[in-house]
């Protein structure tokens, strides 16, 4: 093998003096400009509000990495923009790598210390893998281009669901154009390298330690050869590669210069938003500081630094788009549009040397860059968002964050409003008398313990839609059979317990939602038991992961885990396998926030039942439309409801019988939606509970009056 | 240039109430407690004058009852008013619309407000008398269940409109002070957030006693009043019965039902 110093990179060969001063110029202007650049970038996010994250940097750090390295988050639900994302990922950095050690040497490392290592050996090998860099590079673009210009992807489609043709925000075209300029500047870069290493070759053909090692480029090589076909001497070549050369080099150098300007940021946005980000960012809403005078953002300048920087992570990639519910049935709402609407708005007044006055800072609005109260209500909370973003954008606690501001208007529906004094008048929202919270027990023939007045072994906290709606209540008694069955010692809080508030806090109803949480710790204080069940998602969620947050730290479980348990145990037995085709429905509060996907399958399994999954399931589930407060206002009349496009999507299963869900809120739901979509007959809605039931009955019937 | 909005707590029945033992009202037990309806609507009216004329108006709550009832007048005060008033002794248990009507002309005359707004009605005991009893007691110009108002702070007449049966309006001009009952439905009553209500907390609500207004425990309670509750009641349940079944089924059950009672009338 070659070893000799003569086998290197052929870098400034040839090049008048002034001409590389020239370059090293340019160099260092265009430098200059991408440290301005990342200077006003960061003076942006200062501009946010304050926001202390928890230590871990190196945990931070690794998730980040590997997050990056693996491109796990990418492939999700597009493996093919994943793979040639991969492809350009790994091109550009290697691509960057060369170029960046070549810099260490020439100018670092043989000036000071006379140390060469771009030669030999390594050069060969190193000059091999850039080759495949660049192949990959290319191949991952062209598949890119391929996908922007032919698949015509409804998600890479700019045009808004809350803007009309016409406005001037409506489909941003300057937004095509720069994902296109993006696109052809990367390729333009890799392919004139290639050009450029060919003629190189072709130029210094009569320099054995250049010519005889060619091969070490195939690609370089090949193009030579055919150079070499088309008739270019060694002098024409000569003068090609001193013009590619230049070309290459100055929008390799306007590429770094313009990093910080364009969406080619994301490279240090998205890997810093990967860093920030907070594994239950949607499950646990941050508190309202003391400090603050007034609640949740009114002005862009009341973002934290991490949600501005949240904000240029977004690459476009119309997965949050895809996924939304709210924009799946025609709502004026995209959580991507959010994102992207509000980074306009930051760009426009937080980029110049001086703040704009605080009027100019109003995010709330119909102006462009400005997110209209109607988009903000039109979110269910459901997190799909959130959770598909490859770029941990946290899409919800900004729109939590902008209903605060709304709430603390006044500016929503009257029936929220409405319902929200009606909790704060009741303790729940269906208006009822708190004393009628444990009326459903009434039917029972064993008695629910009082858990304030006696230890229980498993308190359940029952919630609102379980204790008072009919349809639900009906389900509670069987569960409370079921535990009584199986030999378990419950109780109950009776009117202790008040709406859990979940929801309330996802409206954005802050001070309510305080007075809840306190309430029901209090009342969880005042009473002896070991752990807490519920059959309630919403109920599950909030005290599982937000009322640590106010002092209650509790033990608690979905009742999905605690039944298998207890069939584990042979404590419940199926003696009547139901042998039906059944689909499952996770809801959003149990499956995406709690990662609770498996026990419900597990039951559905011991059940006998025949599982057929939807195309939407586990952390792809589709929101029932009822989250994030949605269940108290109506939906638009004449459009379709998430519902409704939900039981669609199930009635396309042939032979279907049984739609399975597992939260209150899910059965009235979606028991209405199987009428409206007129597919009652075809198959019925059931909870968990009730299939459980019939597989295994009591062994004496037990007198349940409703 | 003030503006006084007379407030009730008023009080909703909870399920399966009792009565109270004397049987002249309900155990307070199995009341739930929240600001009347039209209080909502008057309080957002003045405020809505307030805001319009960019502060040189003042709108004061004023209500007359024991401590619960600063829940209430602390929500006012969370929905823009400035000051709230409370007024209480324990003889003024027991009064009727004038007896209450005799303070709130009492709080008129130390405050002497541009404008007294009260609710047409409270929704518990629905007398509709108090706001234009104490316009009696003041010799004030009165006018009931204005629907519209247009008023500018410093003005010596307001114009407001009033709904009459039959689908007529009445559009009337007042000189001030005037008493004005709203009605419902004038203006959408803003939220008050928990928030704001906790923040409203800090405000102070003045208290009142008789010998402050300059009266008497002889002015108020029963022996202030006019009228007095002598019992309070559910009436016997009257007979009905839903019929179930076919057309046909319940055409039979129906003629059977109607021979009955002929045959028990003959």
């Amino acid at each position: 093998m070659n070893d000799s110093g003569a086998v290197t990179r052929i870098l400034f060969e040839a090049f008048p003096a002034a001409e590389v001063r020239a370059f090293y110029l340019l160099g260092y202007s265009a430098i200059a400009v991408f440290f301005y650049g990342v200077y006003v970038q960061i003076r942006k996010y200062r501009r946010g509000a304050a926001l202390a994250l928890d230590g871990h940097v190196w945990g931070r750090l690794w998730d980040m990495a590997s997050t990056v390295l693996s491109h796990r988050t990418i492939g999700r639900r597009d493996q093919s923009a994943g793979g040639a994302h991969r492809l350009i990922f790994y091109g550009f950095a290697l691509l960057f790598l060369g170029t960046a050690t070549i810099t260490l040497q020439v100018d670092i490392l043989e000036p000071l210390f006379g140390i060469r290592f771009w030669q030999g050996e390594f050069y060969l090998v190193f000059s091999l893998v850039l080759d495949i860099a660049g192949v990959a590079l290319i191949a991952g673009l062209a598949y890119m281009m391929y996908r922007r210009g032919w698949l015509k992807l409804p998600k890479l489609d700019y045009a808004r669901p809350d803007r009309a043709p016409g406005d001037p925000d409506f489909d941003r075209p300057q937004y095509r154009r720069e994902d296109w300029a993006f696109l052809w500047i990367l390729l333009v870069i890799g392919v004139t390298g290639f050009l450029l290493e060919a003629a190189r070759l072709v130029w210094l053909q009569e320099r054995p330690d250049v010519w005889d090692t060619r091969w070490w480029s195939p690609i370089g090589a090949l193009i030579a050869s055919g150079l070499r076909g088309a008739g270019f001497s060694a002098t024409g070549a000569g003068l090609l590669r001193h013009g590619l050369w230049w070309f290459h080099g100055l929008i390799a150098l306007a590429l770094i210069a313009l990093i910080p300007f364009t969406k080619v940021k994301h490279i240090f946005t998205a890997a810093g938003s990967l860093m920030v980000r907070d594994p239950l960012a949607a499950q646990r809403l941050a508190r309202i500081p003391d400090s603050q005078k007034e609640p949740g953002v009114a002005k862009i300048t009341d973002f934290t630094w991490k949600q501005l920087l949240n904000l240029d992570a977004c690459t476009k990639c119309g997965r949050c788009h895809e996924a939304c519910p709210a924009r799946a049935v025609g709502a004026p709402l995209s959580p991507r549009d959010v994102i992207l609407s509000l980074r306009e708005f930051a760009n426009a007044t937080l980029q110049s040397g001086v703040l704009p006055d605080a009027a100019e800072l109003d995010v709330h609005g119909k102006a462009p860059g400005q997110v209209a109260m109607e988009t903000l209500w039109s979110c269910r909370t459901c997190m799909a968002c959130v959770e598909i973003c490859p770029v941990a954008v946290e899409h919800i606690p900004i729109i939590v964050q902008m209903r605060r501001k709304l709430v603390e208007d006044g500016a929503m529906d009257p029936l929220l409003q409405k319902t929200l004094q009606t909790i704060h008048k009741t303790g729940n929202s269906f208006g009822e008398s708190k004393r009628k919270r444990g009326a459903w027990t009434k039917g029972l023939p064993v008695p629910v313990k009082d858990a304030r007045k006696e230890p229980v072994d498993v308190l359940w906290f029952v919630g609102d839609y379980a204790s008072f709606d009919p349809r639900n209540q009906k389900v509670s008694q069987t569960f409370a059979a079921l535990l009584h069955e199986a030999g378990v010692d419950f109780g109950i809080l009776y009117d202790g317990e008040s709406n859990a508030g979940n929801d309330v806090r996802r409206v954005g109803e802050e001070g309510l939602y305080e007075v809840l949480a306190t309430s029901n710790i209090a009342a969880m204080a005042g009473a002896q038991f070991n752990s807490v069940v519920t059959t309630d998602p919403h109920s599950y969620n909030t005290i599982r992961n937000e009322y640590p947050d106010f002092g209650g730290k509790v033990e608690i479980e979905h009742y999905t885990t605690l039944l298998k348990r207890l069939f584990d145990a042979g404590r419940l037995k199926v003696t009547q396998p139901i042998q039906r085709r059944v689909t499952f429905h996770d809801p959003c509060h149990l499956g995406r926030f709690n990662k609770g996907y498996d026990a419900p399958r597990d039951l559905l399994a011991l059940l006998g039942c025949e599982l057929v999954e939807m195309g939407r399931c586990k952390s792809n589930s589709f929101c029932c439309g009822a989250g994030g407060g949605r269940i108290w206002t109506p939906d638009p009349v004449g459009s379709e409801k998430p519902a409704q496009n939900r039981i669609r999507e199930a009635a396309a299963i042939p032979g279907l019988e049984v739609y399975v869900v597992s939260c209150p809120k899910d059965l009235t739901m979606f028991e209405d939606a199987l009428k409206t979509t007129g597919n009652e007959g075809k198959f019925v809605v059931k909870e968990l509970i009730e299939l459980i039931r019939e597989a295994a009955p009591a062994a004496r019937e037990p007198e349940i009056t409703a | 240039m003030k503006i006084l909005v007379a407030v009730k707590q008023v009080a909703a029945l909870d399920e399966d109430f009792e009565i109270r033992s004397d049987g002249r009202a309900i155990d307070p037990e199995f009341l739930v407690r929240d600001l009347n309806e039209w209080d909502d609507f008057s309080l957002e009216e003045a405020v809505k004058i307030k805001e319009a004329a960019g502060g040189s108006v003042e709108v004061l709550a004023v209500s007359v009852g024991p401590e619960e009832v600063d829940e209430s007048l602390r929500k006012c005060l969370a929905k823009g008013a400035d000051r709230a008033v409370r007024i209480w002794d324990p003889a003024v248990e027991g009064s009727d619309p004038v007896a209450i009507a005799r303070i709130l002309a009492a709080v008129t005359r130390r405050e002497a407000p541009d404008l007294l707004f009260a609710g047409v009605q409270s929704s518990d005991q629905a007398f509709a008398a108090t706001g234009i009893a104490t316009a009696g007691l003041l010799g004030w110009p009165h006018a009931a269940v204005v629907s519209k108002l247009s008023f500018a702070p410093g003005a010596k007449t307001a114009l407001f409109r009033r709904e009459l049966e039959g689908g007529l309006l009445h559009e009337v001009e007042i000189q001030v002070p005037a008493v004005l009952t709203i009605q419902a439905g004038i203006n959408t009553p803003r939220y008050a957030s928990l928030r704001s209500i906790k923040q409203a907390a800090a405000k102070p609500i003045e208290l009142f006693g008789l010998a402050d207004l300059g009266l008497t425990a002889a002015d108020v309670g029963e022996a202030g009043s006019l009228s007095r509750i002598r019992r309070i009641y559910v009436p016997e349940k009257g007979r009905a019965q839903l019929i179930e079944g076919s057309a046909a089924e319940q055409a039979r059950r129906l003629a059977a039902i109607i021979r009955e009672f002929q045959g028990a009338a003959v």
